[in-house]
């Protein structure tokens, strides 16, 4: 047939059609992360963002929410109040509707004021703090309380260790504190005698003086508080100086670099935790797995719970079908039995979560499932 | 807009600060390392008051009593040791203050002191401070052309001198402290309200330094300088998210850069290019 | 056997600190300047030790490696960042030396990472003896000998050298030392470096005992080390020394005993500041 400029026209719009602009896709949903990307908490902060990264790369990997892709806003907050609150306005400012605190109690409380005020959904991923929920019903955990664990680790000594004489070795900060505070709560319904409680502070390296005073304590079990920075020190020093007593220690430990840091010493330590290197759960492997395979490197709590901090946003914002902030709020709590990575969330009326705690143990320098603590009564979040 | 009214609120709290301790540190010579601790004596005194009922313009000024009341006590110690020693004299009080705060429960210890009742909006507060910063400014400058400014500047000069020409200098050196720390106490309730948390680690030694840097980068001694310097650190972290990775490294050069290049900070700049001596 | 046992805890600690504080107060002596910079090299040498000891597999390397980088950084910083702003106000060079350690300490994290480094299982010391009744680590011992040998080096370097008793000179009278013909500059580049290799073989030793080596291990040292030298009567060098070792026992009872009053920092600082309220001067220092 010949070219008449019909055909021709449709033979340049056929050549043209990959050159022509695509239709214009729905803009992004921006989720706000603010972590403490620099200073003293850097390591902590590391994690979470990474955790974060991942979450949003898996839910976009899988289609987005509701036709559109995730993005990711982050800011660094130094793990300071006075930096968190102008981030939080700026959030606010640069219209965010859903936001993630990747970072400590006191920039995550800050924060929290200024989201409820604004009636913005804000879920702390690992901030520990009682007051953070109790800024409003805009705000949300998707990690245990301090309290929390701390009776899950009781009643893990009590009933499944089965040791009685138990001496606390605490670290001096909020995450600390509330740890103890919640073990000590419930030590006598499982029988433990509290024998010595130490404490040390966050910048503390060196424990001969505490080693030596557990020496001469002679507990059946220790129950030690901190991060790896501390805790990876402190259980080499026990170690060697002679302390054979099991030790159970704290999600601030469910990490590698523990194991890197104290080696011999590390292994047979258990911790309470929510991420089960074990698990067998779809969304669990889905991180652990992925989490490795892009960062090179095993997968730790702050990530993981970071990781399902962004999950969750993400599938609020799926299930309110839109991201006006008050229906996925409404979205978040009345979320029930969403599996994520590091268990199965459910929301009490606080914004607080009830799920079963993990009890790993290190064996060949790796993590591995030991028990999981299943007790809705003992493990229940505040409500007030 | 918010976000341009909480920076500017902390930068406010921060003139508060930085030309407290230029009053103690720059017109009387005494080198403080342990500032940030009034700022948290202020925001403690003033949350524990809030928290117990008191109206908010009360617990303000409990704060800054309380905190000008220990500044006057530390001053006491001033008087003894002098220069060097008083700079470790000053950090060890910040040391122990935080030290103290975090294992008493009823101080919250660890967990700080939390739902402080917050009875402005974020307009109030930046009103506040700012109106507070300009007070203290105003009274940073009379204090300079005063005669107690020129006692000042002779205690900081040559304390022995001083004395032999019968100025109380113990009661000036008092006198400096009670005014820098009261300023100090009266910035930390403001941002206890503000924040409506205040935890132990946001008053630790990092703090003090940080505001020793503020005055020393302004111009020790030069109250408007000392503004200057104030904004300038407080707007840093904003200036430099572009280069946050590298935002320690780049404050800590710059603390290096502007000691090495200009000694007498952006007044001693300032003085240099156009001769004139900012106030 | 328990107070004896914090008794030798408090002596580990105290060595530690007098290797460290030693260098502060060398420089103070020499420059009246408050070294604080002085944490960078400690930390640097603990990088490069336990880097080396783990790649080499030898610990007599990573203390040697240690020791000839810090050495080397330490009159490097008194070059460049010192020597020009001598002339200045005292809180000149405070300020600066403090900008010093807060950009070195995030240059530590940019480079070697914000995780830290511990020593490999073959470098580790490890072992544990029994002594009567008590169980001592050979890192223990390894620091209280080292401390005790470097010290005594050092003395008799000051005493029976030339070039120590050129330093002892100059750090007495400047100008009396120059008109002798002692070189006062290269006694300053003496000075910083044997501070700085002291504190280098201090890092490996601490990340020994630690068990963990990071960036911002110098920082609370260094600012203990300025409470530590003004306790000990500012350049004094026996001084510091004694009380190097106070403070170390005190901070190994205060910690156990005074555990629920004030934390390890804040006991420190109080015993600095109790001992100054009774003598303004220090433990030795002389009553100006």
């Amino acid at each position: 047939m010949s070219l008449t400029l019909p055909r021709l026209l449709l033979a340049a719009a056929a050549l043209g059609a990959p050159f022509a602009p695509p239709a214009a896709a729905a803009p992004n949903i921006r989720i706000g992360l603010h972590a403490p990307l620099t200073g003293f908490a850097a390591a902590d902060g590391k994690s979470a963002l990474q955790g974060a990264e991942l979450a949003v790369a898996q839910v976009n990997a899988a289609g987005g929410v509701n036709g559109r892709k995730l993005e990711l806003v982050v800011e660094d907050d130094q793990a300071r109040a006075d930096q968190a609150v102008p981030l939080a306005n700026k959030f606010l400012g640069s219209g965010l509707k859903v936001v993630i605190s990747g970072s400590y109690s006191a920039p995550t409380r800050a924060a929290a004021t200024v989201f409820q005020k604004a009636r913005i959904p804000y879920i702390s991923a690992y901030a520990l703090h009682p007051d953070i929920t109790r800024a409003g019903n805009y705000v949300f955990r998707t990690s245990f309380t301090g309290e929390v664990q701390g009776k899950a680790a009781a009643k893990f000594i009590g009933t499944i260790l089965a040791k009685k004489k138990v001496t606390l070795i605490t670290l001096n900060n909020d995450f600390g504190q509330s740890l103890a505070a919640g073990f000590r709560s419930v030590a006598g319904q499982f029988g433990l005698q509290i024998v010595n409680e130490y404490s040390y502070a966050i910048g503390d390296r060196q424990f001969g003086s505490i080693v030596a005073s557990v020496k001469r304590d002679d507990p059946a079990v220790l129950y030690i508080s901190g991060y790896f920075f501390t805790g990876g020190p402190l259980v080499t020093q026990l170690r060697g100086g002679g302390v054979t007593a099991p030790i159970v220690g704290t999600e601030g430990f469910d990490t590698y670099e523990f194991i890197a840091i104290a080696k011999d010493a590390a292994e047979g330590v258990m911790i309470t935790t929510s991420l089960d290197r074990d698990s067998t759960s779809p969304p669990a492997r889905r991180f652990i797995d992925e989490y490795e395979s892009r960062y090179r490197t095993p997968a730790n709590m702050v990530a993981a719970s970071t990781h399902t901090a962004v999950t969750v946003a993400a599938e609020a914002l799926r299930r309110a079908g839109t991201d006006d902030p008050a229906k996925v709020r409404s979205a978040i709590a009345a979320m029930r039995d969403f599996d994520v990575s590091t268990g199965r969330i459910a929301f009490n009326e606080l914004g607080e979560i009830r799920k079963a705690a993990q009890i790993q143990i290190i064996r060949g320098a790796a993590f591995h499932h030991y028990a999981t603590i299943d007790d809705p009564v003992l493990l229940a979040p505040p409500t007030r | 807009m918010d976000y341009y009214l909480s920076v500017a609120t902390f930068a406010a709290l921060n003139v508060i600060l930085a030309v407290g301790l230029n009053l103690i540190s720059g017109f009387c010579g005494q080198v403080s390392l342990g500032h940030a601790a009034f700022y948290g004596l202020g925001a403690y005194a003033a949350a524990l008051c809030a928290i117990a009922g008191l109206p908010f313009g009360l617990s303000l000024l409990a704060g800054g009593l309380a905190a000008g009341a220990c500044g006057a006590v530390v001053a006491f110690a001033a008087v003894r040791v002098r220069e060097d020693f008083l700079a470790i004299v000053t950090m060890g009080v910040g040391f122990l203050f935080l030290g103290a705060v975090r294992k008493q429960s009823w101080l919250g210890a660890e967990m700080g002191i939390a739902n402080i009742p917050s009875p402005l909006d974020r307009w109030g507060y930046a009103a506040l401070a700012t109106g507070a910063a300009l007070g203290l400014v105003l009274l940073s400058l009379h204090v300079r052309r005063s005669w107690m400014g020129r006692a000042f500047d002779a205690v900081a000069q040559d304390e022995d001198a001083a004395r032999s020409i019968g100025i109380d200098v113990a009661g000036y050196k008092i006198t400096a402290f009670l005014l820098g720390t009261a300023a100090a106490g009266l910035a930390g309730g403001i941002y206890a309200h503000l924040t409506q948390l205040i935890v132990p680690d946001a008053f630790n030694f990092i703090e003090s330094i940080s505001i020793l840097a503020m005055v020393a980068i302004g111009g020790l001694g030069s109250t408007l300088g000392v503004v200057a310097g104030a904004v300038l650190l407080t707007l840093m972290p904003e200036l430099f998210r572009v280069v946050n990775e590298y935002k320690l490294l780049a404050y800590g050069g710059l603390l290096l850069f502007v000691m090495r290049v200009s000694p007498g900070g952006l007044a001693g700049l300032v003085r240099r290019l156009t001769g004139w001596e900012l106030p | 056997m328990y107070y004896v046992e914090l008794l030798l805890v408090g002596l580990v600690w105290g060595c530690t600190y007098a290797l460290i504080a030693l260098g502060v107060t060398l420089v103070y002596g020499l420059l009246r300047i408050l070294h604080v910079a002085h944490a960078t090299v400690f930390t640097l040498g603990a990088y490069v030790g336990v880097l080396t000891a783990n790649h080499f597999g030898s610990l007599a390397a990573a203390f040697v490696a240690a020791a000839l980088v810090a050495g080397a950084l330490g009159p490097a910083i008194y070059r460049l960042v010192y020597q020009p702003i001598l002339d200045r106000p005292p809180y000149v060079a405070l300020i600066a030396s403090i900008g010093v350690v807060v950009a070195m300490e995030d240059g530590f994290r940019l480079v070697f990472g914000p995780y830290g480094e511990s020593f490999s299982r073959g470098t580790a010391l490890t072992a544990t003896y029994a002594v009567g009744g008590m169980i001592v680590s050979l890192v223990q011992v390894c620091i209280v000998v080292t401390a005790l040998v470097l010290l005594a080096a050092f003395s008799l370097f000051a005493t029976r050298t030339r070039a120590g008793v050129a330093w002892r000179a100059t750090v007495s009278d400047p100008a009396m030392a120059a008109s002798f013909g002692v070189g006062v500059r290269g006694v300053r580049y003496l000075c910083f470096l044997i501070a700085s290799a002291l504190a280098g073989i201090a890092g490996v030793l601490v990340g020994l005992l630690n068990g963990l080596i990071e960036p911002g291990m110098g920082s609370v040292i260094s600012y203990k080390c300025l409470a530590i030298i003004v306790l000990g009567g500012l350049g004094n060098v026996a001084g510091t020394l004694v009380a190097s070792l106070m403070l170390g026992v005190v901070e190994s009872y205060g910690t156990v005993f005074l555990d629920n009053v004030l934390d390890r920092d804040a006991i420190a600082f109080l015993f600095v500041i109790v001992v100054l309220l009774v003598r303004p001067q220090g433990l030795l220092g002389q009553r100006r």
